[in-house]
């Protein structure tokens, strides 16, 4: 073998290896930062605050931490003592408003056929209008009882859609005020992934694109599609002051951090024997169609 | 093959083991390549460790992910 077969041989096998080396260096870099997925996924639902309706004392709790319940079963019940009075009390109110009436338009009746030598004219237009009054007034107790009656039903909460109780801090005995939240329930139906992709790589997705979530809790693979994009996020630099003056926190020339981007994953098919839970952390791969 | 390892509790990047197994092989080649005095094929022996070390690592982070 000559020297220069040899120096040949000596310099072809390593610069192969090397032109090899920037390769597929670059396949890795293309690979890792050109491609969407991240590491930074939730899983999210639908929770429904359930607050009742109607001031009260909570009666009875029916419904156990962490239970399932389907789409109108009962909660809990706040004590009805005081909306059945009120349906009591609007009833008689009704009774008294309806003999009103019937007295009121009998009067109106027998005014309309005596002839104008014995009442005023005015006198009889007054009880046909206190007739058309009274009339009113009954509607009005009508609409007082229906009130009434829906306040009373209101006493049974109900869930409005089928999932799990969570956080259940309502105990019978408690004052249940309208309006405050006293447990939430989780739509069943509802799960999501939301996907926090960097800005950069945005561009490299389209809505439809199949999904693969692998979440931390499990090795099986959720299969999924991009549904839609966040169209805002808060800019963090610009909070403003009291007087609404602008202050922009000064950034970085050189070194920049990529934000992070919400993109909404719809979960195409859960396994039965899968626990979901809103709030997980996973890992999120978009594969683009094009 | 799954992107993060459970180690002592953290996870941590599968990659870094690509990284170990890459170092392993490396030293392993090294070894091989002077016990059988290959060396006298190679041009710059150093460069060719570091181009070694590259093609393996990156082929176990392009196997993962």
């Amino acid at each position: 073998m000559n020297d220069l077969s040899k120096k040949l041989i000596r310099l072809s096998i390593t610069l192969t290896l090397v032109i090899a080396a920037i390769i597929l260096g670059r396949m890795l870099w293309v690979r890792y930062m050109d491609s969407p997925w991240t590491r930074d996924g939730r899983v999210r639902a639908d929770i429904v605050n359930i607050a009742p309706d109607v001031n009260g004392l909570v009666t009875s709790v029916a419904v156990r931490d962490n239970q399932f319940v389907h789409r109108g079963d009962v909660l809990f019940t706040v004590d009805a003592e005081h909306y059945k009075t009120a349906v009591a009390q609007t009833k008689a109110l009704v009774e008294q408003r309806k003999v009103e009436l019937t007295m009121k338009r009998g009067q109106a009746k027998r005014r309309a056929e005596i002839d104008d030598q014995v009442i005023s004219q005015e006198n009889r237009e007054d009880s046909s209008l206190i007739a058309t009054s009274a009339r009113a007034e009954y509607d009005a107790a009508m609409a007082e009882l229906d009130l009434a009656k829906l306040n009373l039903s209101r006493t049974v909460v109900r869930s409005p859609v089928d999932g799990w109780v969570s956080n259940l801090l309502v105990r019978p005995g408690d004052f249940a005020q309208i309006g405050a939240p006293k447990l939430a329930v989780i739509d069943q139906h509802s799960f999501w992934v939301y996907g926090y992709f960097e800005e950069h790589k945005l561009a490299l997705m389209q809505i439809g694109d199949p999904a693969e979530i692998r979440l931390i809790s499990s090795n099986q693979i959720l299969k999924g599609h991009v549904e839609s994009f966040a169209r805002g996020i808060t800019d963090r630099d610009n909070p403003t002051d009291v007087r609404l003056l602008a202050n922009v926190n000064p950034s970085f020339n050189w070194v920049r951090l990529s934000q992070r981007i919400p993109v909404r994953i719809t979960l195409d098919e859960i396994p039965k024997n899968m626990i979901l839970v809103a709030g997980m952390t996973c890992t999120v791969i978009v594969h683009p169609k094009s | 093959m799954p992107r993060e390892i459970a180690l002592l509790d953290a996870l941590v990047p599968t990659l870094l083991f690509g990284f170990l197994a890459a170092s392993c092989g490396s030293l392993i080649i090294d070894w091989l390549l002077t016990r059988y005095h290959l060396y006298r094929y190679i041009w710059y022996p150093a460069l060719f460790r570091l181009a070694a070390f590259a093609c393996m690592f990156a082929l176990s982070g392009l196997w993962i992910y």
